[in-house]
């Protein structure tokens, strides 16, 4: 197959006129100056009227927070069941799984037999958030959730996080629960046809 | 000089002090983060705040202030001590003293006591802003040799080079404005322009493009900071200044901004005048307040306009500095010395040849 | 006193040295961490030496540590403004090794997403080097720009940066509900802002002589040392990996290869900015033509089984732990595999022994050339000049560095 080749214009010829700084500078500041006034009468707008009308890519951090897609990966979170329990069957899978190594589990057993994790470490000063735990989990036990915020500690101590810290109840992953069964590393879903995407 | 000049010049000082350090300085500073920031679809600093009233980020300035008051003054091992310190002060002297030339208001008739409102009129007002602004060199220079820094040395060598050649083309690019207006003094100049065909503007605009670009280039602000070029130099002349020697430095490139358009409005833009309307007219416009009252009312409309002006050429500055890209050293050189240079020498032709001729009715 | 009859060597006479100055590691303009050892004659540069290394993080030895589909994570870390660009070379050295082919919509969707990722790493790589140039506005239009692409990316595979979005047989997840939607009103929003960016510079009489004729090379030279990517086109030669030898549905897109005159700094500019619009075109076209169907092989062995299944079959449970303890069991051999990178030719040079980790994982990065021939390009120029040539190199450190 033929390589199809666009040569670029690199010969950009200038008039006398051009050539004298002038017009250019002219009209990259009417390019400045426009985005400038649309800016400017966005943010008057969101002054006068309250809505967020404005084409300011920026937001104000604290005070407003980025909107977190479904598929967001934050720091891996436990899932407690309904029960109470956590659903963490102590397998081991996703401290094989994990590239920089940073979980450490120690199985126990129950009464009834269940194995379940009597301590559940996560480095986070070593968490790549890369998401493999949560694709080597049988259990749907370890998922990534939404939490990006307060992340950061002056102490890397403090930021080995145990079972307890870990631990979600089951409702406030569902969004993201659901977005493993639906999408996620999904072998045989089938595109549906009415879908456009 | 009787008392009652000494305490005029006094009071003028200190409006043009206040106006330049304690208005313009801090409210630059301010524009630059907050135009800058709207321009290219940001927010802009809003984070400094006094019991949770941020007045939309002006109060950043202050906290600079404090924040840069508390910083330790670093002076490098082997540097100059006494030059290193000195330099700034000598950066930053010039540009303010510069503007005791520069007429703000015209005269006016207050209770029989007459106000010209510029700090000194002096006869050669031209020739005294260039003789001042090549003194503010000898301030970039020093810090660049004082700083025993290499970075610094090749910043300052640029600036000195840069600075030494522009002034060249900046003298040259307004003798033709002297020949039209037959006058070294600004208020003769300004005087001369009471009538809005007679602004510089008018005349002279390739004269006040090259001013401009002239001016910008002294002021060494983008698209002519190579000297502090931040990608190149890593700060130019003033990367081994820190705290208040550092704002010294800052607070000279913003008051020679303020200059340089105050400059221009003397020279180009009529000054105090409004255009079409005379002074006198203005005044009279006034009379039912009385002689006295509506002369002063006329002089503050005429220091409102020169603010409004100033504000305006400001603008066109920093608007200017955050759409260019930066020149290369020797272009920079190039533009002056083959561009600049020539161009206006063949204005000053121009502007002779047109006074000869009467195209160019001097006013 | 200097006698006339004899050569007059002005170095000699006025006993004056050329000027070595640290330019780096923390230089603003040495981003990506790098030091030039600089000669300076006045402002022109007499001698440079390059040092890199500084960004090394034993890559190749950290693969050898990890399972097959663990290297992921590391690859988004060697161009990390194109991240998805590393794993899907990667992937597709692994795939070639084993000898199987992702189904169609798989290919598509990495199709997608490279191209998303290399639109990513021009924005950020012209952007940058208009924010050297002193055009800070220019510079942050291009970072909008991007920030509006890795929301695309982050809707799909979770995060911005580190994209970690493709796996051996496939990817790790479909694309999300009105997509389409999404990036087409994206790509309105980047075509505005490209314009903007191009009417700022392109025609700039200031940006033009800061980039035109600085940092040539020759289509020889550039051969002979190893450039390819945007900086070899600029050359003028026409190669392109998605062309040349073409992987996933490249074969099948229609679009165009930008190529240069003279090599200079302006030509790399001009492709760089020309491969954003083929890029943008490449996606559209994807986006039209994407069939239906399974995004991952179908086959337990090669690619983990859906969690439903792992929840209900006995052997997709049995496969899956295999898997995730031990590691796909890659056939021995080795592979050579080569991507279009944002930058040039990322390539991916595997060895396995039938184990479940790489015993070999060797990257071809594309700026380590380039970089090295850096002197070459900028001695005798001046001191400014290196700016423009080393932003148009493209330096990477985690790519460079490794």
């Amino acid at each position: 197959m033929a390589i199809t080749v666009k040569k670029v214009d690199r010969n950009v010829t200038m008039t006398l006129w051009e050539r004298s700084y002038i017009p250019e500078m002219t009209r990259g500041m009417i390019i400045t100056m426009k985005h400038f006034v649309v800016n400017l009468a966005g943010l008057a707008l969101e002054v006068v009227g309250g809505k967020r009308h404005r084409k300011i890519m920026t937001i104000y951090y604290p005070e407003e927070n980025p909107v977190i897609p479904p598929a967001y990966r934050g720091r891996p979170a436990l899932v407690r069941a309904e029960n109470g329990q956590e659903k963490c069957v102590a397998c081991g899978l996703c401290e094989v799984a994990c590239p920089p190594r940073c979980i450490s589990i120690v199985g126990g057993e129950r009464e009834n037999g269940e194995r379940y994790p009597v301590s559940y470490t996560l480095d986070g000063s070593r968490c790549i958030f890369c998401g493999l735990c949560e694709e080597a989990c049988p259990k749907e036990a370890i998922v990534m959730s939404h939490d990006w915020k307060n992340l950061c500690e002056h102490d890397r101590s403090k930021m080995i996080y145990d079972k307890e810290t870990l631990l979600y109840p089951e409702r406030n992953l569902k969004k993201r629960l659901n977005v493993i069964r639906e999408k996620y590393f999904n072998a045989k879903l089938y595109h549906k046809p009415s879908e456009k995407d | 000089m009787g008392i009652a000049e000494m305490i005029e010049t006094i009071v003028k000082i200190g409006f043009i002090i206040g106006l330049t350090i304690g208005f313009f300085a801090p409210m630059l500073a301010w524009v630059e983060r907050k135009q800058s920031a709207v321009m290219q679809d940001r927010i802009g600093a809003n984070r400094a705040d006094f019991f949770g009233f941020t007045v939309i980020g002006l109060l950043h300035s202050l906290a600079d202030a404090i924040k840069l008051i508390f910083k330790e003054d670093f002076i490098p091992r082997g540097a100059e001590r006494a030059l290193h310190t000195l330099a700034p002060v000598i950066a930053v002297i010039p540009s303010l003293i510069a503007f005791a030339v520069i007429p703000f208001g015209g005269k006016y008739t207050l209770w029989g006591h007459e106000v010209n409102l510029v700090i000194a009129d002096l006869d050669v007002g031209v020739l005294y802003v260039f003789a001042i602004s090549s003194l503010a060199t000898y301030g970039v220079v020093i810090a660049g040799w004082a700083s025993n820094n290499n970075w610094s040395l090749l910043g300052g060598l640029r600036a000195s080079a840069q600075m030494f050649s522009y002034e060249v083309a900046m003298g040259l690019t307004v003798i033709g404005l002297i020949m039209f207006y037959q006058s070294l003094s600004m208020v003769d100049i300004v005087a001369k322009q009471d009538n809005f065909f007679h602004w510089g503007i008018i005349w002279h605009w390739p004269a006040f493009v090259l001013f401009l670009a002239c001016a910008v280039a002294e002021n060494k602000r983008v698209p002519f900071d190579a000297p502090e070029a931040e990608a190149e130099l890593v700060a130019g002349y003033f990367t081994e200044y820190s705290g208040m020697k550092f704002v010294m430095f800052w607070t000279a490139e913003f008051i020679e901004m303020v200059t340089i358009a105050g400059l221009c409005v003397a020279l180009f833009f009529g000054g105090h005048h409004v255009p079409f309307i005379t002074d006198a007219e203005l005044a009279g416009g006034f009379s039912f307040l009385g002689p006295n009252v509506s002369n002063l009312v006329a002089m503050l409309i005429g220091v409102g306009v020169f603010i409004f002006k100033l504000v305006a050429l400001l603008i066109l500055q920093m608007t200017i500095r955050w759409t260019m890209p930066r020149f290369r050293y020797d272009q920079i050189m190039k533009l002056g010395w083959k561009m600049i240079l020539p161009l206006s020498l063949t204005w000053i032709f121009i502007v002779g040849v047109g006074i000869l001729t009467g195209v160019m009715p001097s006013p | 006193m200097t006698d006339s009859s004899r050569d007059y060597d002005f170095y000699v006479e006025s006993h004056t040295e050329p000027m070595v100055i640290n330019m780096g590691p923390s230089h603003p303009a040495t981003h990506g961490t790098v030091k030039f050892l600089l000669g300076l004659d006045g402002e022109t540069i007499k001698d440079i030496d390059v040092e890199i290394g500084y960004l090394h993080r034993g890559f190749e030895k950290e693969c050898e540590a990890q399972l097959w589909n663990g290297v992921f994570p590391y690859t988004d870390r060697l161009d990390y403004t194109a991240s998805a660009l590393n794993n899907i070379g990667y992937a597709l050295a692994v795939e070639k090794l084993i000898g199987i082919e992702v189904p169609e919509r798989c290919k598509y969707i990495r199709v997608i997403i490279g191209e998303l990722a290399r639109m990513s790493g021009h924005y950020t790589n012209l952007g940058a080097s208009a924010l050297e140039l002193g055009a800070l506005t220019a510079f942050i239009y291009f970072v909008e720009a991007r920030e509006l692409v890795w929301d695309i990316i982050e809707s799909v595979c979770g995060a911005r940066l580190t994209h970690n979005y493709v796996r051996i047989g496939g990817v790790i997840s479909d694309l999300p509900d009105g997509f389409r939607e999404n990036v087409t009103s994206v790509f309105r929003t980047n075509r505005g802002l490209w314009a903007d960016f191009n009417k700022l510079l392109t025609k700039n009489r200031i940006f033009l002589d800061r980039m035109r004729d600085t940092g040539a090379i020759s289509s020889d030279d550039a051969i002979e040392w190893g450039f390819t990517g945007p900086c070899l086109r600029a050359c003028g030669v026409g190669y392109d990996v998605r062309k040349a030898n073409p992987y996933l549905i490249y074969d099948q897109l229609d679009f165009e290869i930008p190529v240069g005159e003279t090599g200079d700094n302006f030509d790399r500019y001009l492709v760089r900015m020309e491969e954003l619009n083929q890029s943008m075109r490449i996606v559209e076209q994807c986006l039209e033509r994407i069939p239906g169907g399974p995004i991952n092989v179908d086959n337990p062995q090669w690619r983990q089984p859906s969690k439903d299944d792992i929840f209900t079959e006995m052997e997709s449970m049995i496969f899956h732990f295999k898997n995730a303890i031990e590691g796909v069991k890659v056939p021995a051999g080795e592979a050579y595999q080569a991507v279009e990178g944002a930058n040039g030719e990322v390539g991916f040079y595997l060895v396995s022994n039938g184990g479940g980790k790489p015993v070999k994982c060797r990257v071809r990065p594309p700026c380590f050339p380039m970089t090295s021939a850096l002197p070459l390009i900028i001695k005798g120029s001046l001191l400014a000049d290196l700016i423009p040539t080393f932003d148009m190199i493209n330096l990477i450190g985690g790519e460079c560095d490794r």
